[in-house]
C-alpha cells in the first residue's frame, strides 16, 4: 500500500514537473543571417498543390543560393491537429498554410511571428482587399497573408436549361427561384442544390452580403438583428422548404450527374467535372451567383501563408513569403498547377485571368472576385462559427423560426466577442 | 538484521535478469502510458491552449463542464443513447450468431469468417463505405433499395432523428462479428453432459438455453458488454468521417455529437487542452463507473 501511495505522488510530480515544463513562448534563437537555411513549409491541401508551391520555392532559392525550400503536404484532416502539436512542442516547420484563419489563430497564442516586422504591408495593395482584411488579426498584427484563393459559382447544367427553355442562367433571387419553378415543370426532379456552404455559415453568408446585410458592423458588434439577415435566412429556408433544395450535401460533380440543374460549387469543381463525369462534358457551365436585392457579393476563402514564431531562419522564411507575391513566383505556381489540373486562384486578382481554368471560366471567377467579400475578422468570430450554423440549420429543419434563430445566433458571437 | 538484509539481495538474485529483461517494457510503458496519463491529468487542472505554458486554475474545468456546458450534456445524453443501443443490440446479435454458427462445418466456419471481416478491415475503409451507402438522392445505395420497393429518397446523413439509429446500425454490423467469436469459443467450452442431464431431467430447448447455456456464458457475456461498453464510449471515427460538416464536428444540430468527437472539438480546433483533458478524465470516470456496475451485477448473478 505504502509502495502504491509512494509511485502514485511520485507520478502526480512527474505530471506537474512535465505539466509545468510543457511549451511556453520563448523567443527561438535565430541562425546566423548569412549561414546557409534549411527552410521547412508545411502546406496544407494534396500534394500537386505542395509540388506546385515548389516550384516558386526552387525559383526562390535559384536567387538565394544559401537558402533552400522544402514543401511537405498536410492533409486537410489532421492540418490542424498537426500544427497545434507542433506549436506546442515549439519544433516544426519554419512556414505553414492553411484555413484563412488559421494563421491568427496559432498567431494570437503566441505561435506566428507578426511579418509587418519585415514589410509584408507592402504585399497589401497587391491583394484582394477584402480577403487581405480577413487573413489580418483584428489588432491590425498580420500573422500571415492570404496564398490563394477560392470562391463560389452557380454550375448548370446547360442541356437541362434548353429543354426547360431557359436561355440564360439567373441573375437575381426571384430570377433564380423563378427558374426552378420552369425546370420543376420540364420535368427536373431536384432543380437546384448547393453544394458549399450547405447548412452551413458560408451558405448563409452569401444570401446575407447579397441582402445587404452583414455578421457583424464595422466595430466588430453583432449585425444578425436587421431586416436583412431576416430577409436572407427566410430566402434560404424556401430554398430547401418550398423549392426542394437538398439539405444533405452532393458534391457538385455528383448532383450535376444526378441531373440537379444548378448547384452552388466551390471553384475548385471546375476543373474536375469532365475528369470525374465525362458524360457531363459540355453539358455544364458557370455563372456568378444570382444578385440579391442588395449585391452580387460572393464568399472569398482561400488559404493563409506565415511564419512560426519557433523558426530558427525568420528573416529567409518572411522573405520567402514576401517572394510569394512577385510575378516570377505567382506565374511558377499557375504553371504547374495548368500542368497539374489544380484550382489554384493566385491571391493577385490581375493574375486571375492567367489561371489554370478555361478563359470564359478564368474570367467568371475574376469577376465575382471582384465583388467578393470574405469571412468576418471579429474576435470570437471562429469560435462562434459552429454554434451560429447550428441555429441555421434549427431554422432550415423548422426547430425555430428565423427571429429566434438569429437572436440565438447574435447571443453566441456576443459571448464569444469576450 | 543480516536475515533482514539478505532477502532483498537474494530476491535480487534470483529474480534480478527478470527485472532486467522488462525494464524495456517498463520504459515504453512509463513513457508512452504512464506519463501522458499523468500529464493529461495535470492538465485537466489547467487553462492550455497548447502554445502558451499552462496555468493552474483548479477545478474550474470540471465546473464549468458539469455545471455550464450545455453541449457537453448533449455529447453524454447522445453517447448514453449510442452506448446503450450499439452494446445492447450488438451483444444480442454476436449471441445469436454463435448459437446459429458455432459448429465445425464448413457452412459455419465460412458464415463465421464472413461476420467476423468487418472487424479485421480498416474502420476508415469502413466508415468511407457508408457515407457511400448514405449518399443522398439516388447515387447511395441505400436509397438506390429505397427506389427499388418504391420508397423515396431519404436526406439520411441530413436527419438528426436518423443520425443515431445510423451510428448504432454501423457499429452492431461491425462489431457483432467479434463478439460472435468469442460467444463461440464460451459455447465451445460448455461439457455437452450438462445439456444430457438437462434434457434427462426434461428441460426443452429454451430451458436448457436459459438455464444451461445463458449461465455458463455469463463470464464471456460480462467480457462483451464491458469491452463493448468501453469500445462505444470512445466511438470517434464513425461520427468525424461520417457526420462531420465543414465547421462542425457532431453532423447537423449536434445530433450525432459524442464525448470524444467533442474532446477532439475543444482540444484541436479550440485550442482547450486543458478542458479537453477534463473531458477526457470524465469519460474516464463514466466508463471505470459502468465497468465497475457491470462486474458487480456478473458477480452477484454467480451468486444467486
Amino acid at each position: 500500500m505504502r509502495r502504491t501511495t509512494a509511485a502514485t505522488c511520485a507520478a502526480l510530480i512527474a505530471a506537474f514537473g512535465a505539466g509545468c515544463a510543457t511549451s511556453g513562448t520563448s523567443e527561438t534563437k535565430q541562425a546566423d543571417a548569412n549561414a546557409p537555411a534549411a527552410i521547412t513549409w508545411w502546406s496544407t491541401g494534396g500534394d500537386d498543390e505542395s509540388a506546385a508551391f515548389q516550384k516558386a520555392a526552387d525559383l526562390y532559392t535559384k536567387s538565394h543560393p544559401n537558402v533552400t525550400i522544402k514543401v511537405q503536404t498536410l492533409a486537410w484532416d489532421d492540418a490542424y491537429a498537426k500544427l497545434l502539436a507542433a506549436s506546442t512542442s515549439r519544433s516544426g516547420p519554419d512556414i505553414i498554410s492553411g484555413g484563412m484563419t488559421w494563421t491568427i489563430q496559432f498567431g494570437l497564442r503566441g505561435g506566428m511571428v507578426d511579418l509587418r516586422k519585415y514589410g509584408i504591408e507592402q504585399l497589401q495593395a497587391q491583394a484582394q482587399p477584402a480577403q487581405w482584411k480577413s487573413a489580418v488579426s483584428p489588432d491590425g498584427t498580420v500573422y500571415g497573408i492570404p496564398l490563394d484563393m477560392s470562391t463560389e459559382a452557380l454550375y448548370y447544367r446547360t442541356d437541362l436549361f434548353d429543354k426547360a427553355g431557359l436561355k440564360e442562367p439567373p441573375k437575381t433571387w426571384e430570377e433564380l427561384t423563378a427558374d426552378i419553378e420552369k425546370l420543376k415543370k420540364s420535368g427536373v426532379k431536384t432543380p437546384f442544390s448547393i453544394d458549399w456552404g450547405n447548412l452551413d455559415w458560408i451558405g448563409y453568408f452569401n444570401f446575407l452580403y447579397q441582402a445587404g446585410g452583414s455578421f457583424y458592423t464595422p466595430d466588430c458588434k453583432p449585425s444578425l438583428d436587421t431586416p436583412q439577415a431576416e430577409q436572407a435566412l427566410s430566402y434560404w429556408i424556401d430554398l430547401h422548404r418550398k423549392y426542394g433544395a437538398p439539405t444533405d450535401t452532393v458534391t457538385t460533380s455528383d448532383a450535376l450527374d444526378q441531373g440537379i440543374a444548378m448547384v452552388y460549387g466551390g471553384n475548385w469543381n471546375a476543373l474536375g467535372i469532365d475528369t470525374s463525369k465525362p458524360k457531363m462534358k459540355g453539358k455544364w457551365t458557370i455563372a456568378p451567383l444570382p444578385a440579391g436585392p442588395a449585391a452580387p457579393t460572393t464568399f472569398i476563402g482561400g488559404r493563409a501563408v506565415g511564419v512560426t514564431s519557433y523558426s530558427k531562419h525568420i528573416q529567409q522564411a518572411a522573405d520567402f513569403v514576401k517572394f510569394l507575391y512577385t510575378d516570377e513566383a505567382v506565374d511558377a505556381v499557375t504553371a504547374e498547377s495548368k500542368a497539374r489540373n489544380i484550382a489554384y486562384i493566385p491571391p493577385r486578382p490581375d493574375k486571375i485571368a492567367d489561371s489554370p481554368f478555361t478563359p470564359e471560366h478564368s474570367a467568371v471567377f475574376a469577376g465575382i472576385i471582384k465583388t467578393g467579400a470574405a469571412a468576418p475578422g471579429c474576435p470570437g468570430w471562429d469560435e462562434s462559427a459552429s454554434d451560429v450554423a447550428k441555429q441555421f440549420q434549427a431554422a432550415i429543419l423548422g426547430k425555430a423560426d428565423v427571429k429566434t434563430a438569429l437572436a440565438e445566433a447574435a447571443k453566441v458571437m456576443e459571448r464569444n466577442a469576450g | 538484521m543480516a536475515t533482514h538484509t539478505a532477502a532483498p539481495r537474494q530476491r535480487w538474485r534470483r529474480y534480478g535478469t527478470s527485472y532486467l529483461m522488462l525494464l524495456p517494457f517498463l520504459g515504453l510503458f512509463a513513457g508512452f502510458l504512464v506519463w501522458p496519463l499523468a500529464n493529461s491529468l495535470y492538465l485537466s487542472f489547467t487553462k492550455f491552449d497548447g502554445v502558451n505554458a499552462p496555468e493552474f486554475q483548479g477545478l474550474e474545468n470540471f465546473r464549468h463542464l458539469l455545471f455550464d456546458d450545455d453541449r457537453f450534456r448533449h455529447a453524454l445524453g447522445n453517447t448514453f443513447l449510442y452506448v446503450v443501443a450499439s452494446v445492447g443490440i450488438g451483444t444480442l446479435l454476436s449471441l445469436g450468431l454463435a448459437l446459429a454458427f458455432s459448429g465445425s462445418s464448413w457452412p459455419h466456419r465460412i458464415m463465421r469468417t464472413i461476420f467476423f471481416l468487418p472487424s479485421v478491415t480498416s474502420s476508415i475503409a469502413l466508415m468511407l463505405l457508408w457515407k457511400w451507402i448514405f449518399n443522398p438522392g439516388d447515387f447511395g445505395l441505400a436509397n438506390t433499395a429505397m427506389t427499388w420497393f418504391g420508397g423515396r429518397a431519404v436526406e439520411w446523413l441530413a436527419t438528426p432523428g436518423l443520425t443515431i439509429p445510423i451510428l448504432v446500425l454501423m457499429s452492431v454490423w461491425g462489431g457483432m462479428g467479434y463478439g460472435m467469436v468469442l460467444y463461440v469459443a464460451g459455447l465451445n467450452t460448455i461439457p455437452q453432459e450438462y445439456y444430457e442431464a438437462a434434457r434427462i431431467d426434461g428441460a426443452g430447448t429454451w430451458q436448457q438455453f436459459r438455464r444451461v447455456t445463458l449461465p455458463l456464458l455469463r463470464p464471456v457475456t460480462t467480457y462483451v458488454v464491458v469491452t463493448g461498453l468501453i469500445g462505444a464510449f470512445q466511438v470517434f471515427e464513425a461520427v468525424y468521417i461520417v457526420f462531420r460538416g465543414t465547421n462542425n464536428i457532431g453532423g447537423v444540430l449536434d445530433s450525432g455529437l459524442m464525448i470524444v468527437p467533442y474532446l477532439y472539438d475543444q482540444g484541436f480546433t479550440h485550442f482547450k487542452l486543458g478542458y479537453a483533458s477534463a473531458i477526457a478524465w470524465v469519460l474516464f470516470l463514466i466508463i471505470f463507473a459502468l465497468s465497475m456496475v457491470n462486474l458487480r451485477i456478473g458477480r452477484a448473478l454467480k451468486e444467486l
